[in-house]
């Protein structure tokens, strides 16, 4: 038996789950091994993301299943299936190489336009796509928040895990493309997944502030289209970062999307190792933002039934 | 050892004001908003194995009781403490996706009350087999009935095996054998030790299901006891109400009205049992000289059902009234109908013209007597004959 002066203990460090104990999977608990969860007022703290992460780990079963079916309903009663993950970035990639190849010329130092335009593309299109279809997807089953209780986080991050498969089906392409103009790639070209781990959890950090945010004002979907196209060609996606004048480059680095970007397309296309400096200040930023976005929205999560 | 625990719980709600939020954003700097309170120092404990009913009219914060204890929402001040699995059966199947199929949709279902993928593939057959919708698993919801999606959410959800469990009239869902099943995994549970907590207007149910009842009235909490005097005090209080209203709407011209009625044995201090005599008192207030005068007192079962009637007009009893108040008394020699709580109408008429008809003002409770199987009990005479051979 626990002991009465445990959940004291824990008295205001909780806003929602507390899990001190794990449940036994199978049938009823004994009394010793159950699980007690204390509620309290919502907070914003760091106890309150410790908390949340436990209750997270212990639903992650959850996680994995909507994204799953999320990618399966994405392209349910649609004829051309999957093949929608790759059409958009190629039918840009075709739009922007008309225009900044054959209209005007961007410098590239040599490299085809349409593979560079492609390669800043598709992280690009996973990071924007992953946070326009998290913060919706918040307020798209309003029954969801209101009737059922689960971390509520895992809604906007399902929605991030479909944006990886999505950005795993346009890498195909990408690699093709590298072999049909015969760029050889490097063993520098595996940088790529640091780099993308950072961009995801940027976006991750990004989705979240946004998507608690969007619960209560709808203003923020409503904004998100347009922030996100600033947002674009303020980053080098149609445009290499060696082109932007050294007075305005510093700028970039504060960026953690512009350096991710950029040097994802130097280790793919060119074959570059990553600036560390500039890498390691991306990857700061990430972990600050995500971790006060988190706890954001855990202290808002509590109160989002009330009113979505 | 209490699995639930609600320590000085409030809940603040927030009131829009009327126009939509670019009104209120420079409404704002003038106004503040409008703030209600939903739960106002709720205290209470809910012990191992019990069963707590709570009972309240609309608005007296039931449904926020619920959704605090399924973690929906948060007190605003307070703090909940709950031991164990929880399983709330409130709108089951609302977490399910139109486009995915049943079968997608009890693994989703599942995992967001807290099951393991491993433990949902397990009871995948007994959970398809007790919804009863086998033939349509692999179709999308979309194309279920609204009985076959509740079937489906309520299926899942009693697989969980919960510690405790909120009920929130979801035994109302289904048909008839539907119903029963979810019926017998309650009891189940119940034997089990699981802990239950059950909201409901029906206070039949709460009178049959639970050990322990709380009534609550504008967020507090007004009474915590047995259910026989949590429900008594509940009805005390509506039926307070409707003999003022009773009263004023006499006041708009009608000619005559029930205002009360009361059922006890032939010692009123005593309670009413099957197979005893019975009196029902009937208060009332004439406006005017009625003559022939016909009083119904209707009985209805818990399901709804007209069950019994009393009545003067078939028993031959004359009435006429004169203006002002008075009592009609009914004297039944052995009650057959069987222990439970039933709801009572009250009417009067005379030649043929209704001066006043209530519903469901009243309630009937009948405690266990010379009790039988059966809807009724029978009074007979028992003697034994031998042949001899």
């Amino acid at each position: 038996m626990r002991s009465e002066d445990a959940p004291i203990a824990m008295r205001g460090v909780a806003p929602q789950a507390a899990d001190l104990l794990s449940n036994d999977p199978g049938g009823r608990s004994e009394s010793s091994s159950r699980r007690i969860r204390i509620i309290g007022p919502p907070a914003f703290s760091a106890g309150a993301v410790f908390s949340g992460l436990r209750a997270l780990i212990q639903y992650s079963d959850l996680l994995y299943v909507l994204s799953l079916f999320r990618l399966n309903i994405r392209y349910k009663q649609s004829i051309l299936g999957w093949a929608w993950a790759a059409l958009q970035p190629l039918a840009l990639m075709a739009i922007y190489t008309f225009v900044f190849a054959h209209v005007t010329k961007v410098n590239t130092d040599g490299t085809p336009y349409s593979v560079f335009v492609f390669a800043g593309l598709l992280p690009w299109i996973f990071f924007s796509s992953s946070i326009t279809n998290a913060v919706h997807g918040m307020v798209a089953y309003p029954s969801l928040l209101t009737k059922m209780y689960f971390p509520r986080e895992i809604i906007p991050l399902s929605y991030l895990a479909a944006g990886v498969a999505d950005f795993l089906i346009s890498s195909v392409i990408l690699a093709g493309m590298l072999a049909y103009y015969r760029i050889a790639p490097t063993w520098n070209l595996f940088y790529g997944i640091p780099i993308l781990v950072i961009l995801g959890a940027f976006a991750a950090a990004i989705a979240l502030f946004f998507a608690a945010v969007h619960v209560r004002f709808r203003d923020v979907g409503l904004a998100l289209p347009f922030v996100l196209q600033v947002w674009m060609f303020a980053t080098p996606v149609v445009y290499s970062l060696q082109a932007v004048p050294a007075r305005f480059r510093r700028l970039y680095l504060f960026d953690p999307v512009a350096v991710a970007i950029d040097s994802f397309r130097g280790a793919v296309l060119y074959g570059r190792a990553p600036d560390a400096r500039m890498l390691a200040v991306a990857a700061g930023e990430m972990i600050v933002g995500l971790t006060l976005a988190y706890a954001y929205f855990k202290s808002s999560e509590a109160t989002m039934a009330d009113v979505i | 050892m209490n699995d639930l625990t609600l320590d000085r719980v409030y809940k603040k709600y927030k009131l829009r004001p009327k126009g939509n939020l670019q009104k209120r954003w420079y409404k704002a700097f003038a106004t503040r908003p409008t703030e209600m309170w939903a739960l106002q120092d709720v205290s209470f404990e809910v012990k191992r194995g019990e069963a707590l009913g709570i009972v309240g009219h609309n608005g007296a914060g039931k449904t926020t009781i619920l959704k605090l204890l399924s973690t929906i929402t948060a007190p605003s001040r307070g703090q909940i403490t709950i031991r164990g699995r929880l399983a709330a059966l409130i709108e089951v199947g609302s977490g399910f996706h139109p486009e995915l199929t049943g079968r997608e949709n009890v693994y989703l279902h599942g995992a967001m009350l807290g099951m393991r993928r491993s433990e949902i593939a397990r009871k995948m057959d007994s959970i398809i087999d007790f919804s009863g919708v086998e033939k349509y698993i692999d179709q999308p919801v979309k194309r279920y009935s609204s009985g076959m999606y509740v079937r489906l959410g309520f299926s899942v959800a009693a697989h969980l095996e919960p510690d405790i469990v909120l009920l929130d009239e979801v035994l109302a869902v289904g048909d008839v054998a539907f119903q029963a099943k979810c019926v017998d995994r309650i009891a189940a549970l119940r034997k089990d030790g699981g802990t239950i907590v059950f909201v409901s207007h029906d206070l039949a149910s709460i009178y049959r299901l639970c050990d322990r009842a709380i009534l609550l009235d504008r967020g507090r909490v007004l009474m915590d006891g047995a259910p026989r005097a949590v429900v008594d005090m509940y009805q005390n209080m509506t039926f307070g109400d409707q003999e003022t209203t009773a009263e004023s709407q006499l006041d708009c011209g009608k000619i005559a009205a029930c205002l009360s009625v009361v059922f006890s044995a032939p010692d009123p201090s005593e309670a009413v049992r099957t197979g005893y005599p019975m009196v029902a008192r009937l208060r009332y207030r004439a406006a005017a000289t009625i003559p022939n005068a016909i009083f119904r007192i209707s009985v209805y079962w818990p399901s709804g059902y007209l069950c019994a009637q009393l009545t003067n007009e078939s028993s031959g009893c004359n009435l006429t009234l004169e203006a002002g108040r008075g009592e009609v008394t009914f004297e039944c020699p052995v009650l057959p109908i069987q222990p439970g709580l039933y709801r009572v109408d009250l009417a009067v008429e005379s030649e043929g013209k209704e001066f006043d008809s209530r519903q469901r003002c009243a309630t009937l409770c009948v405690e266990a007597g010379k009790s039988a199987m059966g809807d009724f009990y029978i009074e007979n005479m028992c003697r034994l004959r031998t042949y001899s051979s």
